[in-house]
């Protein structure tokens, strides 16, 4: 049993650069699934491979379980908004949407009509008969969805569309993204850099770096079981600290600058001398004056406090490893920059990372 | 400093326009060769001109020439920009140059070529010779423009055609050319205007049969200094200031068109 879309072994090299290293996804019908990962990382050029604008130096795409890889981009019926929108500047915007309709033999007036109903979904009832350059960006953005959905496209692609907006704009279009998404039930394929967009928007997240996928996974998971430090460090706030497993059977490990330290679990097996990295977010550490029962406590000196009104990044050093702590706005007044504190934390905050 | 510059930048600006203020009044003189201030006004050299088959068939000869030369070079030039605009291909730089060569070249030194070339075709005063000419010397021109134009297409809007289901063929009709269209009016524009301009090569090569316009006037001048050289230049002149208003105008018109009225959707 395949699932909606397939990427099988995907490969893309350009002369001696390779650009995607064996890239393998399944995604279910109806699925939101974001591509997250820094630039160069291939994330657009996966994109570009499975819309048909690029093409794959090994591997295939299948949709419904039909290969798509030999299809122009034409035949394809993957709808795609692109960042900067590309709408047709000489059209409306009921025309714009109305085109991927006339492409494929509706009349003017049924694709018209089409069209205008398809922008009432997006919230521009009314619009229609505006130019592109007498719309907001915002507008566009809803415009540039309305075409790319109005034909019932397999797939939905939507190449960082938010990235030209404000911020305010922003999570405001991706909720409406989300809403329509859902109520359609169009399988969607999200490129961005944006990691808070990919929390809050996707049903799963696909970490990208160098041309590989890091890790695929739910965003709960991904950002509390990382299964790689890139993963761990790109993905929210975190606290990295190299550590040798010293017993695997009562799970602890060892850092030679901190000491013993227990920890709850981790996803792979673990044996006794490995090397791993620890990871514990900022938000799950605890800041105080004095030692606090069970839990591990540890000596850091503030280097600086960034205040965030309803909460505040405390940045400092425990023995020499640069240690994050986050802790609320009220919390912050027990400490100035350049003294010394106690920051704890207990076991099933430390999550083990072998890669 | 600030005066000065305005002093020099008045005096250019007569400078620039002092032949209009000299040809526009000739043409209207009485007199019976070139002579400023005319001695008297009237409309007879403009009956001349449209009555004296000596100057309307020049004429035509230039409107055919340029309209052919127009067609010849837009057909050369718009599948040679695409190419090396948006292509890389081996000898594309030698194609580049090679583009923009006869702008280099003196007009003189073209026509000299042109002359024994077209003659060992048999090609010399005929239309035929003036239009392969002419092409080569607005090719350069037309392309210059285009690719500037072509240059600035975002190529994501031909993209987003193909993902909509638009085939490449569909997606340069409905999109690629419609958007490019005021770049491809431009370009074209030029080329007529650099051909019904030539005077060096339409003097060694159009000979009797294919005498362009400005080897009429130039002759004409050589000869009996006929004021209906003011005519023509008027005329010309005119021509071509309606051409480069016609845009201005057109969109001036456009924009006064009544906007509707913001609808208060919640959408942005």
């Amino acid at each position: 049993m395949t699932s909606y879309l397939e990427l099988s072994s995907i490969t893309k090299s350009y002369g001696n650069f390779t650009a995607l290293d064996n890239v393998s996804l399944s995604v279910e019908k109806g699925e939101f699934v974001t591509f997250l990962g820094p630039s160069g990382s291939g994330k657009t050029t996966t994109l570009m491979i499975v819309a048909g604008f690029e093409k794959a130096s090994g591997g295939s795409v299948q949709v419904g379980g039909r290969s798509i890889s030999e299809l122009a981009p034409h035949d394809r019926n993957i709808g795609i908004v692109f960042q900067n929108y590309a709408l047709f500047p000489h059209k409306t915007a009921a025309e714009n949407v109305y085109f991927p309709l006339q492409m494929r033999g509706v009349g003017r007036g049924k694709g018209l009509r089409q069209a205008e109903e398809m922008l009432s979904l997006v919230g521009l009832k009314g619009f229609g008969h505006r130019h592109p350059k007498e719309l907001s960006g915002g507008q566009q953005q809803r415009v540039a969805l309305a075409r790319a959905l109005v034909f019932e496209p397999s797939l939905l692609l939507l190449d960082e569309p938010l990235g030209a907006l404000d911020k305010n704009l922003r999570e405001q279009m991706q909720i409406e993204i989300k809403r329509i998404q859902r109520s359609l039930g169009v399988t969607t394929i999200f490129v961005t850099h944006d990691q808070s967009e990919a929390m809050s928007m996707s049903d799963r997240i696909v970490v990208f770096e160098k041309g590989r996928i890091e890790q695929c996974a739910a965003p709960l998971d991904i950002y509390h079981r990382p299964q790689t430090s890139f993963v761990a460090a790109f993905i929210g706030e975190s606290n990295l600290i190299p550590a040798t497993v010293t017993n695997a059977a009562s799970r602890e490990a060892d850092n030679p600058l901190l000491g013993s330290f227990e920890y709850a679990g981790a996803d792979n097996r673990l044996t006794d001398g490995q090397a791993v990295t620890l990871l514990i977010r900022p938000e799950h550490i605890k800041l105080s004056r004095n030692q606090v029962e069970n839990r591990k406590n540890v000596r850091m000196i503030v280097d600086t406090i960034v205040n965030y009104g309803d909460n505040a990044l405390v940045i400092g050093r425990a023995g020499d490893i640069p240690m994050r702590v986050r802790v609320l706005g009220a919390d912050v007044v027990i400490i100035k920059e350049g003294e010394e504190c106690c920051i704890s934390w207990t076991p099933d905050s430390v999550f083990v990372i072998t890669k | 400093m600030n005066t000065f510059m305005r002093w020099a930048g008045i005096l250019v600006t007569i400078f620039i326009a002092a032949p209009l203020v000299i040809v526009v009044p000739m043409s209207f003189s009485s007199a019976s060769s070139l002579q400023f201030p005319p001695p008297g006004y009237w409309f007879g050299y403009y009956r001349a001109y449209f009555t004296d088959l000596d100057w309307l068939i020049p004429t035509w000869n230039s409107v055919v020439i340029a309209s052919a030369t127009t067609l010849l070079t837009m057909l050369l030039v718009v599948p040679a920009t695409f190419a090396l605009v948006r292509h890389k291909f081996r000898g594309k730089s030698v194609a580049d140059l090679m583009m923009l060569m006869p702008l280099a070249v003196p007009h003189i030194v073209m026509a000299v070529g042109y002359y024994s070339y077209l003659g060992d075709l048999g090609l010399v005063h005929s239309h035929m010779g003036v239009i392969l000419a002419h092409t080569c010397l607005s090719v350069p021109i037309a392309f210059l423009v285009l690719s500037a134009n072509l240059k600035g297409f975002d190529r994501n809007l031909e993209r987003a055609a193909l993902s909509l289901g638009a085939s490449p063929t569909k997606t340069f009709i409905h999109v690629t050319l419609p958007i490019l269209r005021p770049g491809l009016i431009i370009s074209a524009l030029f080329a007529f205007v650099q051909s019904f301009d030539e005077t060096v090569v339409g003097i060694f090569i159009s000979g009797r049969n294919a005498e362009t316009l400005p080897r009429k006037m130039f002759d004409s001048i050589r000869q009996e200094a006929d004021p209906v050289i003011a005519v023509i230049s008027t005329l010309l002149f005119f021509l071509v200031l309606v051409g480069i208003a016609a845009p201005y105008f057109i969109s001036a018109l456009r924009s006064r068109v009544p906007k509707p009225s913001r609808s208060p959707a919640g959408a942005h």
